[in-house]
């Protein structure tokens, strides 16, 4: 008998559970044909470290992180002999907004080229110290320069910029940005990130309440610079996408906005998020710095769609307007 | 903002004093959390504010008798945190926890929630369905009334100006009795109460309802007993029928209270859910503390 009132009154069957997947694919940078330009400089400093100017600004994505590590990569040297100066405008060159995911990819290949360029120079310097007839077989590492057959032949960076104090690297890169035709055909963006997401929801069909209980996110990421700051980003990209799907909303009416504190423009809490399984995929992209293409935006763009997908499959009711409220859920199910 | 002056009693009797004073000029601020956001808006305009938060005897929890008491400057913090509250109060410890953030909740006080007056007030839900009395001092005496009297419109109360409430008191459930509370919000923490519903239910061996009582927030200008969902279920055997028929009652009465408004088809169908898993809970605790499996 008890057993029966608790049936009747809320058993399992009142909550309905679906699938569903969302999958897309988003161009690096400001693309169709809006220009894109990333500029850094590489210079030697006295001590032997090498200095970074560029001005990819950082909002908490990583930028500070993901350029000296390319730095560092390209000129072999320790990250602490990495000196970055990022958002300083009176020395940092323009490297265009941190937006449109284009950051590591475009400033990041800014920072490759501008290195390479300095080791270059380093090269030169030190094929003269070093009184060899050619750079070849000459090798980068650890903040020196020594012959590949005769590794006591060695200079350090240091040593090097006591002789030259001038020893500099320029970095530009242009990125593909080409219009899209009348008709919105063309080739406006390179390159792409794809990304895939998957939702299992619940869905308590007496209040419209939907509790997201797994999920996992696919992200073909050419290569994660830092893979913790790639799942970072997916941790933050997907939260903003089940606030997206289910509860932001400005309440634009005759032009203002009805929502305008988190008061009542509602973002996801901690506990409204699951455990995100996360999945890289490093397929290289031969124009990127090491292969890593922007992620930035793509992490956020499959949550939506999958969600949605998943309370059709739930329910049987397909939504096309964001946010999917309880109410908006309720009152479909209880229509007519 | 016109406030001249912060007084900080550390007696009840140094607090009463002030207010006799001051009056309709001064405001009295416990955890502020309501309060402080009215002053800066420019809501309330006092001239003195009276902190009664430093007042150690406003605070706690105490047996007496077959009664519980909670002083009005206990926080949602030490309430969801009370081993004096027995499991049977669940709902009331549910709803404490259900309230703001943690620095809400370490900081907003019961008495500060009641006297503000919130429709979607969480704790005062909870105990409407314990039938609480309130005890309102002043220079002049005590008063008690109840809380389900206590209400006069959105944001008003009975309280006069010279009064402060000092205790809130209930009977402590006891064999086949049990409290629950459900509140639906637009995310699962930090969320204001869209509708919430706690029950407090009696019931006997073959599921006959002795004692039942509901109440309702966010479906109304204040929270408040729902009196005809009451009365249809007080003495009925408790099966598939009658919840269906006590379900369609509390979604007309809360329609047709609501009628005009753009939520009110919404409210009345999930105050339906929302009342069911209330008493659900209730049943649950009643039953014998038996786990809600969920």
């Amino acid at each position: 008998m008890y057993r029966r009132i608790k049936k009747v009154l809320g058993g399992d069957i009142l909550k309905k559970r679906g699938k569903g997947i969302g999958v897309t694919f988003y161009g690096t940078g400001y693309g169709n044909g809006f220009p894109d330009v990333s500029r850094a400089y590489a210079r030697l400093l006295e001590d032997g470290k090498v200095e970074i100017l560029v001005g990819a600004t950082e909002v908490g994505q990583g930028a500070k992180t993901v350029m000296v590590q390319i730095a560092s990569e390209t000129l072999n040297i320790p990250i602490e002999d990495v000196i970055l100066v990022n958002e300083d405008t009176s020395k940092a060159p323009d490297a265009g907004t941190a937006a449109a995911s284009r950051q590591t990819y475009n400033s990041g290949n800014a920072v490759k080229i501008a290195c390479e360029n300095l080791k270059d120079n380093i090269l030169q310097e030190a094929k003269k110290i070093l009184n060899v007839n050619s750079k070849i077989g000459l090798v980068c590492e650890k903040g020196s320069v020594y012959v590949k057959t005769y590794p006591s032949k060695k200079v350090s960076f240091k040593e090097i910029a006591n002789i030259n104090n001038n020893l500099k690297g320029e970095g530009v890169f242009i990125a593909h940005t080409t219009q899209m035709d009348e008709n919105g055909q063309g080739a406006p963006y390179w390159p792409y990130t794809f990304a895939a997401c998957a939702v299992e929801v619940e869905v308590d069909t007496e209040t419209g309440e939907v509790t997201i209980l797994r999920a996992k996110l696919v992200l073909d990421v050419g290569k994660a610079v830092n893979p913790t700051l790639v799942e970072g980003q997916i941790d933050g990209g997907f939260a903003m996408g089940v606030g997206y799907a289910l509860m932001e909303d400005v309440g634009l009416k005759d032009g203002k906005m009805l929502n305008s504190s988190f008061e009542k423009y509602i973002i996801p809490t901690s506990l409204d998020i699951p455990n995100i399984e996360k999945v890289l995929i490093e397929y290289p992209e031969d124009t990127a710095p090491y292969g890593a293409k922007g992620i930035g935006e793509p992490v956020l763009l499959p949550v939506a769609p999958a969600i949605l997908n998943a309370i059709y499959d739930a329910i049987g009711v397909r939504f096309y307007e964001i946010p999917v409220t309880c109410e908006k859920i309720l009152l479909q199910l209880n229509k007519g | 903002m016109n406030l001249k002056a912060c007084y900080r009693p550390l007696t009840l009797k140094e607090a009463l004093d002030y207010l006799e004073e001051y009056k309709d000029k001064s405001k009295i601020i416990a955890g502020g959390t309501d309060l402080i956001i009215k002053l800066r808006k420019g809501n309330i305009n006092p001239q003195v504010l009276i902190d009664i938060s430093f007042i150690n005897e406003l605070k706690g929890v105490l047996e007496v008798g077959e009664y519980m008491e909670i002083g009005c400057g206990t926080t949602f913090y030490d309430l969801a945190s009370c081993i004096l509250l027995n499991e049977r109060l669940k709902g009331l410890k549910d709803a404490a926890r259900s309230v703001g953030s943690p620095q809400i909740r370490n900081r907003g006080t019961i008495g500060g929630n009641i006297c503000n007056a919130s429709p979607a007030a969480d704790s005062v839900v909870p105990l409407l369905a314990l039938d609480s009395i309130l005890t309102l001092e002043s220079k002049k005496g005590k008063r008690k009334i109840y809380l389900k009297d206590f209400f006069k419109d959105k944001g008003k109360t009975d309280i006069r100006d010279d009064e402060i409430l000092t205790t809130i008191k209930f009977k402590t459930p006891t064999k086949n009795q049990g409290l629950g509370f459900y509140k639906l919000g637009l995310r699962k923490s930090l969320a204001i109460s869209r509708i919430s519903f706690s029950v407090f239910l009696e019931i006997d061996d073959i599921n006959r309802i002795e004692i039942i009582r509901v109440a309702s927030g966010s479906v109304g200008k204040f929270p408040m007993r729902e009196y005809k969902i009451e009365n249809y279920l007080t003495g009925r055997i408790l099966d598939e029928d009658t919840l269906n028929t006590a379900l369609e009652i509390l979604e007309k009465d809360i329609y047709e209270r609501l009628n005009g408004r753009n939520t009110a088809r919404f409210k009345s169908i999930a105050a339906k859910g929302v009342f069911k898993k209330a008493l659900l809970k209730a049943l649950c605790l009643a039953k014998g503390g038996g786990k809600i499996e969920d």
